[in-house]
Formats: C-alpha cells, sequence, structure tokens
C-alpha cells in the first residue's frame, strides 16, 4: 500500500476529510450565520467594489481612520452597546474636506441604519436619498470618533456592508460561501461512505448466499437485482423522498437499496467461479460448514475485488446526493454541496451574475469524485497486475 | 547456423511505481544451432531456457537488458532494427512457443491460420496459399482435410502438429521449439518428437528443442545443452552427457533418472 | 476386515452436454486393495483416473456396480457417513494450482483439515504436525511457512503443500495423481520415498500416473487404464518387461529413456 502515499488523491482526501472534521474552526461565525451582503463578490474579484468592513469603538479606542477608495457602500448600520450611556458625547463623522456628521450620542441600545428615513432626516436627506453616498461621497481618507472626554465603558460597533466578503463571496442569505462549502464536504463524504459502505454489504451478502447455495435462493436473488436494475434510480429516488421525508439517513438507505445489484452480480459470478475449485470440494467432503467456508475461504477471496468496486462506486452516491439536492429534495436544514447549487439556481444566482455561487459547489462534487475514481483505479490495479501495464513475465 | 555467443539477458520488472528488483535469467550462454542437426536445449523450470529461445527472433519484452551477440550469416541478430527481425522472422527462424496449441484464433479454421501467415509473409494469394496447406500439413504429420477444422476439434496432438505446420510455411531453415509436447500424453509425445526429426534428417532443418524432460531431449538429440539457473552446465553428445556427466548437478539428475528406470 | 477397497464392476456414465454423446468415464472396472496395500494406476488424460477417484472418495455416484470404501458401500451412504469415511482417506490431485486454498498461508494451509477434523483446541499439535510435514517435505525456511500460498509459491513447491496437507490426518487410504509431475527429476525420489515410509506404516495408496518408472517405483502392483477401461494388470516390473496389450505396449515404447539416447530415428516411428 505504499504506492497510495504517492497517490495525490490519497492527500487530497486526508485534506478533505480533515476539512469537513475540523473546517468550521477555520471560521469565525456558523455557516448558517449571515455575514455581509447578499451575493457578496468574493476579496479578489472586483477591486472596485467596497469590501464589507466592521468597525468598533470603545472607551479606550475612540476613533478610527478608513482610507477610502471605493465606491459608497450598500449598507450602513451602526450600534452603540453601552450600560453608561453619555448622552452628551456624540459618535462624528468627518468626510474627506473637513465637513463633519454627527451621527447619534451615546446612548443605550441605539441602533442606526443607513436605510431608516430618520436616519436620512438627521443627515438633512430627503426620505428617498441615499445615506451610504451621503456619507461616502469621494475617495478618500474618512474618520469616525467619539467627540468629547471622559471615561466611558461600552463600544460602538459600525458595519459596512460592501460588494465583496471573503474567500468565496456570499450567497442569497449573504451566508460566507467559504464556510458553507467547507461545511458541504460533510454530507457529501458521509452520503457517499455510508450508502456505498452498506450496498456493498447487501450486495456482497446476497451474492454470496446466491452464488455459493444456487437453486432457489439464487434464482429469488437474481430475479431481484433484474427488478431493481429495471428501476430509473432518480425518479424512485424523487418518489421515495416526497414519501419519506427528507432526511438525510433517509437518504442513504434509500441509495444503498437501489445500488447493490452491481457487487451482488460480480460477488455471486466470483463465489460460482470459486465454488468449484478442488481445494473447496476436499473442505465440503471433510465435513466443513457451509458457513466456514464462506468465510474462511470465499470472503477472503472477494474483498480485493470489492474494495476496489466500493471505492469506485462512492462518487455515484455523491452524485445522487447532490442530483437529490438539486432538486430540491433534500433537507433544507442540512448543507450540501447539491443543495447550495439547488439555492443558487432557484434564487437566481444566475441573473445576479454571482458565478461564485455555483462554481465552489460545482468543482466541489467533481473533485470528491475524482478523488474516489483515481483511488478506485489504484485499487484496481493493485488486485490485477494485468491493469498495472507492466511486464507480466 | 545460429552462433549464439555469451548471451546474458536481464529481465526489468516495471510497475506503476518504478522498477522493482531485476532478475538475471541468462547468463554467459554459448551455444550453436546448426542446420540438419537437431540440438536441445534442457533443464529445470526457471533454468532460462525459453528466455534463450525468445532471445534469437529478438521477442523479449521491451525493457529486457540483453548483451551478446546471436549471428546468423554473420549478421548479429541483437543489433538488427525491427523492420530488418521482420523478415527473418517466420521466413528463415520460426518458433513454435510455449503453449502454441492453445494459442490459435478459435473463430478461425487451422488453414485460415496457414493462409494468413502465407499472404502476410509471403504474399501468396488464397489460391496459391491453398495449395501450399496439404503438402505442408503432410510435413507435419497432419492430414490435409483437417485444415477445415476449428481448433477446439483438433485433439492436443493435433493441434500442436498445425502450430508445427504454420512454422513451417514459410519454409524457413531453422525451427525453434519451446516445450512442444508438454501436456501431451506420452505416445501422442512420441509421434511428435518423431515427426520433429524426420523435419531434422529429411529436410535438413536446424532444429533447437526446448525441454523440461531430460530423457526425452536426450532420446532425440544429436547435441544436447543443459541450463542451470541460467547457465550452460553441460553440452556435448547426450550418450557421453549420460555416461560421464561433468557438472555435479547434472551427475545428480542423471543418477537419480537412471536408477528410476533400471528399477533400483 | 481387511479390505480396505473393493471395487466391483464400477461404471460411471456422464450424461451428454447439449447434442453430444454421453461420456463413458468408466466402465466394468473391478479391482481389490487390501490393508496396507498399494496399487499403481498407470493412465493418462482421459483414462478415466480422475473420474475413478472422485468415484471412490463419493463425489461421483457410480452409473453402475459398487464401491466399497472401509466396509461400507458408497452408494448407500448418507452424508455423515460418507464425511467420517473421507476423513480417513486423502487426495492430492493433478493440479497443485486449484487444490490450495489461496488465501491461507502454507503453515494454515497444512494444517487446516485438521482443525476442521479434531477441533480448534488442537491447534498446537497441528501446528507441530504441520511443520514437521512441511519440513520433511523440503519446507522449512520460516519465510515461506508463513507467506501466503496464492504469492510466489511455485508449482513444486506447491505440490509438496498439498501432500503435506494431504498426509496430516495419518490417512488410511491415499490417492494422488501426479503428485511429482513438478517436482525436478532430481527430487522425484524424494517425494516417494516420503510416501513409502508411511506405506511401510500401514498407509495404502493408490498412485495414478503415465510414468511406468515411477509407477514401478510408487507400488508393486499396477493396472493399466485407458479409456475407462482396465486393460492390463499385475506387477508394474512385469507390465514393463512384457506389456501384452497394444495401448500398454505402445505406452511402454513410447517412454523415453536416459538409458537409451538416440534412439528415435527415422527407422522407429
Amino acid at each position: 500500500m505504499k504506492g497510495l502515499l504517492k497517490r495525490w488523491s490519497f492527500w487530497c482526501l486526508l485534506v478533505l476529510a480533515a476539512l469537513a472534521l475540523f473546517g468550521t474552526r477555520l471560521f469565525d461565525a456558523l455557516p448558517e450565520a449571515e455575514v455581509a451582503a447578499p451575493f457578496s463578490k468574493p476579496l479578489w474579484l472586483d477591486r472596485s467594489l467596497p469590501p464589507t468592513m466592521d468597525l468598533e469603538l470603545s472607551g479606550g479606542h475612540p476613533a478610527a481612520e478608513l482610507d477610502w477608495v471605493f465606491g459608497a457602500p450598500s449598507r450602513f448600520s451602526l450600534r452603540v452597546e453601552t450600560a453608561l450611556p453619555a448622552p452628551s458625547r456624540f459618535v462624528e463623522w468627518t468626510i474627506p474636506g473637513g465637513k463633519t456628521f454627527r451621527l447619534t450620542p451615546l446612548n443605550r441600545g441605539v441602533e442606526l441604519d443607513g436605510r431608516d428615513i430618520a436616519f436620512k432626516r438627521s443627515l438633512g436627506l430627503p426620505p428617498f436619498g441615499d445615506a451610504s453616498s451621503a456619507l461616502f461621497p469621494e475617495r478618500g481618507t474618512y474618520r469616525i470618533g467619539l467627540s468629547g472626554e471622559g471615561e466611558w465603558e461600552g463600544s460602538v460597533k459600525i458595519r459596512l456592508e460592501g460588494g465583496r466578503w471573503g474567500l468565496l463571496g456570499t450567497d442569497q442569505r449573504g451566508r460566507d460561501i467559504a464556510a458553507l462549502f467547507v461545511a458541504g464536504i460533510r454530507v457529501s463524504l458521509l452520503v457517499g461512505i455510508f450508502a456505498t459502505l452498506l450496498a456493498t454489504f447487501l450486495g456482497t451478502s446476497l451474492g454470496l448466499a446466491a452464488g455459493y447455495r444456487g437453486g432457489w435462493t439464487d434464482a429469488v436473488i437474481m430475479r431481484a437485482v433484474d427488478l431493481l436494475l429495471s428501476i430509473p434510480l432518480l425518479p424512485i429516488l424523487m418518489a421515495l423522498a416526497a414519501l419519506w421525508g427528507k432526511g438525510l439517513w433517509q437518504l442513504i438507505l434509500i441509495l444503498s437499496v437501489f445500488s447493490w445489484m452491481g457487487t451482488a452480480r460480480t460477488v455471486r459470478a466470483l463465489t460460482l467461479t470459486l465454488r468449484d475449485a478442488q481445494y473447496i470440494e476436499d473442505l465440503r467432503g471433510l465435513g466443513a460448514p457451509a458457513g466456514y467456508i464462506l468465510r474462511r475461504h470465499l470472503l477472503p477471496e472477494t474483498l480485493p475485488v470489492l474494495l476496489a468496486t466500493m471505492t469506485l462506486g462512492v462518487p455515484g452516491a455523491i452524485l445522487s446526493e447532490a442530483g437529490l439536492s438539486f432538486l430540491g429534495l433534500s433537507d433544507p436544514r442540512v448543507i450540501s454541496w447539491g443543495r447550495m447549487l439547488h439555492e443558487a439556481q432557484s434564487f437566481g444566482a444566475f441573473t445576479a451574475g454571482a458565478w461564485w455561487m455555483l462554481l465552489p459547489p460545482g468543482l466541489g462534487i467533481a473533485l470528491l469524485c475524482l478523488v474516489f475514481l483515481d483511488l478506485g483505479k489504484y485499487l484496481e490495479e493493485r488486485v490485477d497486475p494485468r491493469l498495472r501495464g507492466g511486464n507480466v513475465l | 547456423m545460429i552462433d549464439i555467443r555469451n548471451l546474458s539477458v536481464t529481465y526489468g520488472r516495471m510497475t506503476s511505481e518504478g522498477r522493482g528488483s531485476q532478475a538475471a535469467a541468462v547468463k554467459n550462454v554459448s551455444m550453436t544451432i546448426r542446420k540438419g542437426q537437431f540440438s536441445a536445449l534442457a533443464g529445470e523450470s526457471g533454468s532460462g531456457k525459453s528466455t534463450v529461445l525468445m532471445a534469437i527472433p529478438g521477442l523479449l519484452p521491451p525493457g529486457t537488458a540483453v548483451s551478446g551477440e546471436i549471428l546468423l550469416d554473420g549478421k548479429n541478430l541483437l543489433a538488427l532494427p525491427e523492420n530488418e527481425l521482420n523478415r527473418i522472422r517466420w521466413r528463415r527462424i520460426a518458433i513454435v512457443p510455449q503453449g502454441a496449441m492453445n494459442s490459435f484464433t478459435p473463430v478461425l479454421t487451422v488453414g485460415r491460420h496457414v493462409e494468413e501467415v502465407l499472404s502476410v509473409h509471403l504474399g501468396l494469394s488464397r489460391k496459391e496459399a491453398l495449395d501450399r496447406i496439404t503438402p505442408l500439413f503432410a510435413l507435419a504429420g497432419l492430414d490435409g482435410e483437417l485444415a477445415r477444422r476449428y481448433p477446439h476439434e483438433l485433439s492436443g496432438g493435433q493441434k500442436q502438429r498445425a502450430a508445427i505446420a504454420l512454422a513451417l510455411a514459410c519454409s524457413p531453415d531453422y525451427l525453434l521449439c519451446d516445450e512442444p509436447t508438454t501436456a501431451l500424453d506420452v505416445i501422442t509425445q512420441r509421434g511428435i518428437i518423431v515427426t520433429l526429426k524426420n523435419l531434422v534428417d529429411e529436410k535438413g532443418l536446424g532444429l533447437l528443442l526446448i525441454s523440461h524432460d531430460l530423457p526425452l531431449a536426450a532420446s532425440v538429440a544429436d547435441r544436447l545443452h543443459i541450463l542451470k539457473d541460467g547457465e550452460l552446465a553441460e553440452e556435448g553428445d547426450p550418450a557421453e552427457i549420460t555416461a560421464r556427466p561433468r557438472n555435479p548437478h547434472t551427475r545428480a539428475l542423471v543418477k537419480a533418472l537412471l536408477d528410476l528406470e533400471e528399477g533400483s | 476386515m481387511t479390505t480396505l477397497l473393493d471395487i466391483r464392476n464400477l461404471s460411471a456414465v456422464f450424461p451428454g452436454r447439449r447434442r453430444r454423446e454421453p461420456v463413458r468415464a468408466l466402465s466394468g472396472l473391478t479391482l481389490t486393495l487390501e490393508r496396507g496395500e498399494s496399487l499403481s494406476v498407470i493412465g493418462e488424460s482421459g483414462s478415466g483416473k480422475t473420474t475413478l477417484m472422485r468415484c471412490i472418495l463419493g463425489h461421483v455416484p457410480p452409473s453402475e456396480g459398487s464401491i466399497t470404501l472401509f466396509g461400507q458401500d458408497t452408494a448407500s451412504a448418507d452424508g455423515e457417513q460418507m464425511t467420517a469415511l473421507r476423513r480417513r482417506c486423502a487426495m492430492v490431485s493433478q493440479d497443485p494450482y486449484g487444490s490450495l486454498p489461496p488465501t491461507l498461508t502454507v503453515l494454515g494451509a497444512a494444517m487446516e483439515p485438521w482443525l476442521l477434523v479434531r477441533g480448534k483446541h488442537a491447534a498446537k499439535e497441528g501446528e507441530e504436525r504441520a511443520r514437521n510435514l512441511l519440513g520433511e517435505l523440503g519446507l522449512r525456511d520460516e519465510a515461506i511457512l508463513s507467506s501466503r500460498v496464492r504469492l510466489s509459491l511455485s508449482g513444486g513447491q506447491r505440490q509438496r503443500v498439498a501432500i503435506a496437507r494431504a498426509l496430516i490426518l495419518d490417512p488410511e487410504l491415499l490417492l494422488c495423481d501426479e503428485p511429482t509431475s513438478m517436482q525436478d527429476a532430481s527430487t522425484r525420489g524424494e517425494i516417494i520415498e516420503i510416501l513409502a515410509k508411511r506405506q511401510r506404516s500401514g498407509m495404502s495408496m493408490i498412485f495414478v500416473t503415465h510414468d511406468l518408472f515411477l509407477a514401478r517405483k510408487a507400488a508393486p502392483r499396477g493396472m493399466v487404464l485407458h479409456r475407462g477401461t482396465m486393460v492390463e494388470e499385475g506387477l508394474c516390473r512385469d507390465i514393463l518387461s512384457a506389456p501384452k496389450h497394444p495401448y500398454t505396449r505402445a505406452l511402454v515404447a513410447a517412454l523415453p529413456r536416459l538409458g537409451q539416447t538416440a534412439c528415435v530415428s527415422r527407422q522407429h516411428p
């Protein structure tokens, strides 16, 4: 298995698994939290747009300066948190050129939002004016500070919502896409691996039983295989999801019930050839029970093939889950890449031109599938030396 | 004659992870195969006999390290480019590889196999090829009628003879046979060996027989070579070798075989 | 009761598949084996030798005639009785590649019949027996003993392991089919000697081979099997020196002999 360490897919999988387990700690907020304006572009995309910024003023830190090189932010909001109000002191906003606005006294529980008409009037704007443009008329250095002197306990939190945020921007609800992406790895890996594990277990047991016992057992199982194979997967999944509910474990169960057939056929074929080996006949003649033969000899012989088939089956499960989620048939509370694509499509990512909502989950699905395909190819090569492309003498 | 001088062959093992261990299959072997002479190369499995045979028409796998010379009419076969080797194969040197009798295409009659060889290597038309089949089969001890049969319809011995006929299609000067009698019953074996001997005596072919069965090789060869672990352990007249083996391994082998035959 | 094996007029016919004729694998075979006695069966592929062995072990029911093994008629024995009979026999089949379980180690493969019959608690004794047997057969290297059968064992080594596997339960009757075919000529005699040792301790053996010299060394009595019928029987050395049946004569004449080199020439087709 040393060759495994040389495979890019192995390391990629380790990284993804690590992200799935610990990745959410990289972010300050929960993935579902709203962090910025909806459809914000990634930070590196359009540098002319202002990024979403948070500023904080406090007693010990009463002023801050901004070198503003962008257009006006889309939203301006301010909040005062204090136990001791100081009504004689104000939050002052100085624009380049020197003009100063008084925004609010330091009273308890003050919340200003650039869209409030009262706030606009306090700035001297008509009711439908734009507070942000008034506050940010041009490029230059801006200053925000607390007027007056003296001790004051409390903080002023200012939020400037721009058009940019984070590594991958935000979705229609202002959630950080990078955080959602990392959270989505979990579901894809979970569904992919568990559904395939379950399907492999089912397929192996039934394949061994059919191949070894033959007769009626074989006939019944094979007809079941034929039946299930003739049912188209996605429509039946949709129907079952509608009937049964959209939970994650229901999905895993349904996916495994509809993907064990290939493994069963392969295992059955293998069992049929092995069953007639001389040593098996000798063991049976000596009185070895069927369970012993299956457990000790037939199952270990099928394992190498199983490992490879299993790994190659994971992309199928991932794609099925993604497909179902995209169609909206998954649990809305669960973050998954397919769900992200669904929301992107339903909530107008196309019209908004927010391609950064579509590309990460799509590429993520493709990447995960490629990882498992490469791993599966490696395992297949190990099982069958002929596929290695080397000397077989 | 085919003059093999100081032939050494080392197989390289390539895996997807890079080169594996290397095994020297043949070490410094020299021997000659003369026309009109029946030469045999005997040895245990893994001694390198098949490697020597495959080296002659240049059929070793790519990546194999070969050193030494194999001279045919003064030309070193190991140094010849592929297109020139192709003109020598079948026409001057023909081989019956190991398991040839199981390597027929199941969907063609054995006659069609021969036709194909004749048309590809000698450019003969279908009619011309058909005329050659019956005498060719007769050379190999087969009835011409059998050309219309499919491989699975022939017995093991018949298939082996068909493989010999195939090899003889272009009237080569030298015939190299690798274990042509293994997996056949004793009586059929004898028949094939007699056929091969007749080819040498009547047609003046230079024949090399590879076998792990020392008594078989000794019973028919004019010149016997014994290979052990890739090296030439013994060579000479079979009766000489049996009576006075020089190599200790051969001595033990001959003793064991003679004891068995004499029933002691 | 000293008659180990009593076969009377045995015939085995396999039904023809599709449009083919039924195959008569054995016809009218009669032979008797006493306890401690051995027999060489001289036959090649197609002679019915494999069918004979499978009939003796009860894997193939006789179409005609009867087989009495250890005093019990195999046709009327039920599953349990048959298993009990088989546990007193052992078989070494011609193909060493199919007769060993690929998933076990060499040691494990040799021990398996013992563990199956004696139970897990006898494992220690079984391992000791297996090691002794394999050592006797020339397989002592620990690396080989613990390697998996599926990998890197040569045909000759596999045959030896198969023989160890057959001998571990101390069978009263050993059936072997060309058990030395993959051995080097110089070591064939060793294996026969190992079998002879057990024959001297009372084991009966049916030794199938095409090589009359080997047959003579394995057992004094022999029987020539050709296309399902017994064409000649007697002492092996008599069969060799004075064969009567045309098939036997052709066989003896075709045997390559080191002691008579250059005997193939145009005069003797």
